[in-house]
C-alpha cells in the first residue's frame, strides 16, 4: 500500500502538484490520465523519490525506491550497451543474480546488440524486461504502452494483469484509454496538478465519455476545417 | 561552451582561462620532468582531444551548412587551434619530432571522418558488471595491445620506466570511463546505502584496472625482479588515483565535474600530497550528493 497525503511540489513559484491525496493497494493496477503537463510524471518522480516535495508519501516498506521498478516516458540508454548488459546493470543494482535471461526476453530482443540500433518500441520493451526482472512490489510504468507495436501490446496488457495476481502495486500512465480501461481496477484523472476524480472499472465509460466531451467541446469547429 | 562552463562555475572567463591554462602548464611540465616519453603522451592526448571534433553528426551538420572548401577550411583550423596548447609545450621542450607527429595527425583528422559508431558488438570482459567499463572498454579497446606492446619494448630495450608508463597509460585510459555522468536514474535504481554504493564502484572499478594492468605488471616483476616493490607501488598509486576520479565524479552528482574538482583533481596529479585532504572530501561530498537519490 502507497498513502500520499497532501502532496505539492513546486518549480520555483510554478506548482506542479497541489495537495495530491491519494492511496494505491495491494494487487490492484491505477491508471492515471490527464493532459500533457498535467503532473502525472512528476507525481510519479515524487513517488520514486526522484523529487523533493511537500507532503507525505508512505509504505509498506522501508524504503519504497528499493522495491520500486520505474518505466520512464523515455528511457535512458548508453551508447555502446548492449539490452543484455542493460538488464544485467539494472539487475546488478538490486544485488539480485540474473539467470535464464534468453527464456526470459519475451519480446524477443536482440539483445546482444547495442541498444542504440534499437527502435523506440523496442527501448521501452527492453527498460521494461529489465524492472520487470528486478522483481518488484510496486510498479510505475509512465506511457508503458506509447511506441510499442500491437503485437507487445498485448504480451504487456497480460504482464499487467499477471502482476496484479502476484499482489503487485502497478500505477499507469497513458494516453491510450482503451489500454487503461483493459487493465486498470481504478483511473485517476488529473488535471492542472490536482487529482479531480476517480473512475471504479464500472464508470470507466462515463469518465471516457466525460473527458472527451470536456476536452474536445468546441475545438474542432474553432479549427474552420473547409 | 568553456565560458559558459567557466561562467557556471561563477569566474570571470578570463581567470578561467588563466587557471586552466597554468594547470595545463604545470601538469605537461610536471609530466616532462618524469618521463622522456611524454612528448608522444601529449601527442596522444592533443589527437584523442581533436578527434572529437571527427564526429560524423557533428562533420554532418558542418557540411550541410558550408560548402567543402570552407568545411574543409574548418576542420583544419579548428583541430590545429584546439591542438596549439599541446604543440607550444612540445615545441618549448624541444620535441620537433612529435610536434611534427602532432601537426600531421590534427592535419589527417581534419580531412577524415572517424566514425566511432560502429554497429557490430564489439566482446568485453566487463559484461558481467556494467556499465563504465564495457562501454569504456569499447572505446578504448585499441589503446590496450599499444599499451602491452609498450611493456614488450620495455623489457626488450631494459627500459623500466617506460614499464611503469604503460601501467600509467592503463589507469589514465580507466579515469577517463569515469569523465562522464550517468543518467540519475541509473544511480536511483541502487538498492545500496551512500557509502556501500561509493564502495561498490570503487571496488569494481579497482578489480577491473587490475585486470587490465596485470599482464604489464607480472611482466615487469619477471623481467626486473629488483624492481617488484617499484611496480607494486605505481600499482597503488594508481589504484589511489582512480578511487580519487571516482569520488570526485559522485562529488558532483548528479551534475557533471565542476571547475573546482577539475581543479583539485589537476593539483593532486602535480602534488599527490594534497590527496590526504581531496580524496576525504570527494568522499564527504559523494556521501551527500548520493543521500539525496539513495536514501
Amino acid at each position: 500500500m502507497i498513502s500520499i497525503t497532501n502532496l505539492s511540489k513546486f518549480y520555483e513559484s510554478n506548482q506542479v502538484l497541489n495537495a495530491v491525496n491519494l492511496e494505491f493497494g495491494k494487487g490492484a493496477v491505477h491508471g492515471i490520465v490527464g493532459e500533457n503537463g498535467a503532473g502525472k510524471t512528476t507525481l510519479f518522480r515524487c513517488i520514486a523519490g526522484l523529487e523533493t516535495y511537500e507532503g507525505q508519501i508512505s509504505s509498506d516498506f522501508d524504503k519504497l525506491k528499493n522495491h520500486l521498478g520505474l518505466l520512464p516516458t523515455d528511457p535512458f540508454f548508453f551508447a555502446k550497451i548492449t539490452g543484455k548488459e542493460y538488464i544485467q546493470l539494472l539487475v546488478n543494482s538490486r544485488q539480485l543474480k540474473l539467470k535464464n535471461t534468453e527464456d526470459r526476453n519475451v519480446f524477443d530482443l536482440p539483445l546482444d546488440q547495442y541498444v542504440s540500433t534499437y527502435s523506440t518500441g523496442m527501448k521501452k520493451k527492453l527498460a521494461l524486461t529489465a524492472i520487470l526482472l528486478q522483481e518488484n512490489e510496486v510498479f510505475i510504468l509512465d506511457e508503458p504502452f506509447n511506441g510499442v507495436d500491437l503485437q507487445s501490446n498485448f504480451v504487456l496488457v497480460e504482464i499487467i494483469k499477471k502482476l496484479r495476481g502476484l499482489d503487485k502495486t502497478v500505477i499507469i500512465s497513458s494516453h491510450i484509454f482503451s489500454t487503461l480501461a483493459d487493465t486498470c481496477d481504478k483511473i485517476h484523472l488529473m488535471k492542472n496538478g490536482e487529482m479531480v476524480k476517480v473512475a471504479e472499472q464500472k464508470d470507466f465509460g462515463d469518465l471516457e465519455t466525460e473527458m472527451k466531451d470536456f476536452t474536445i467541446g468546441n475545438r474542432i469547429e474553432k479549427l474552420g476545417l473547409k | 561552451m568553456l565560458n559558459r562552463r567557466i561562467l557556471e562555475f561563477g569566474m570571470p572567463p578570463v581567470i578561467g582561462y588563466l587557471v586552466v591554462l597554468l594547470v595545463f602548464g604545470a601538469t605537461t611540465g610536471y609530466l616532462f620532468s618524469i618521463t622522456e616519453y611524454a612528448g608522444y603522451l601529449c601527442v596522444i592526448v592533443a589527437l584523442g582531444y581533436t578527434s572529437r571534433l571527427s564526429e560524423p553528426k557533428r562533420n554532418d551538420f558542418l557540411k550541410s551548412i558550408f560548402n567543402q572548401r570552407r568545411y574543409l577550411t574548418i576542420r583544419l583550423l579548428e583541430n590545429l587551434l584546439c591542438s596549439l596548447p599541446f604543440l607550444i609545450v612540445l615545441l618549448y621542450h624541444g620535441a620537433l619530432t612529435e610536434s611534427l607527429l602532432l601537426i600531421v595527425g590534427v592535419m589527417l583528422g581534419g580531412l577524415f571522418q572517424i566514425n566511432t559508431n560502429f554497429n557490430t558488438t564489439i566482446p568485453t570482459p566487463f559484461g558481467r558488471k556494467p556499465f563504465e567499463y564495457v562501454i569504456g572498454f569499447r572505446t578504448t579497446f585499441f589503446i590496450f595491445p599499444f599499451a602491452y606492446l609498450i611493456t614488450a619494448i620495455a623489457i626488450s630495450t631494459g627500459n623500466f620506466n617506460l614499464g611503469i608508463a604503460s601501467i600509467a597509460l592503463i589507469a589514465l585510459v580507466c579515469m577517463s570511463y569515469y569523465s562522464k555522468t550517468e543518467n540519475e536514474y541509473f544511480v536511483w535504481n541502487f538498492a545500496l546505502s551512500p557509502k556501500r554504493f561509493l564502495l561498490v564502484k570503487i571496488k569494481s572499478c579497482l578489480l577491473n584496472f587490475t585486470f587490465l594492468s596485470i599482464p604489464n605488471m607480472l611482466a615487469l616483476s619477471f623481467f626486473f625482479p629488483s624492481n617488484s616493490p617499484i611496480v607494486a607501488l605505481s600499482f597503488l598509486v594508481c589504484c589511489i588515483y582512480l578511487a580519487t576520479i571516482v569520488l570526485a565524479k559522485y562529488s558532483a552528482f548528479p551534475n557533471k565535474l565542476g571547475l573546482a574538482q577539475e581543479i583539485l583533481v589537476g593539483i593532486s596529479f602535480v602534488m599527490p600530497l594534497i590527496l590526504v585532504a581531496t580524496i576525504p572530501l570527494f568522499y564527504s561530498q559523494s556521501v551527500t550528493k548520493l543521500k539525496a537519490i539513495l536514501e
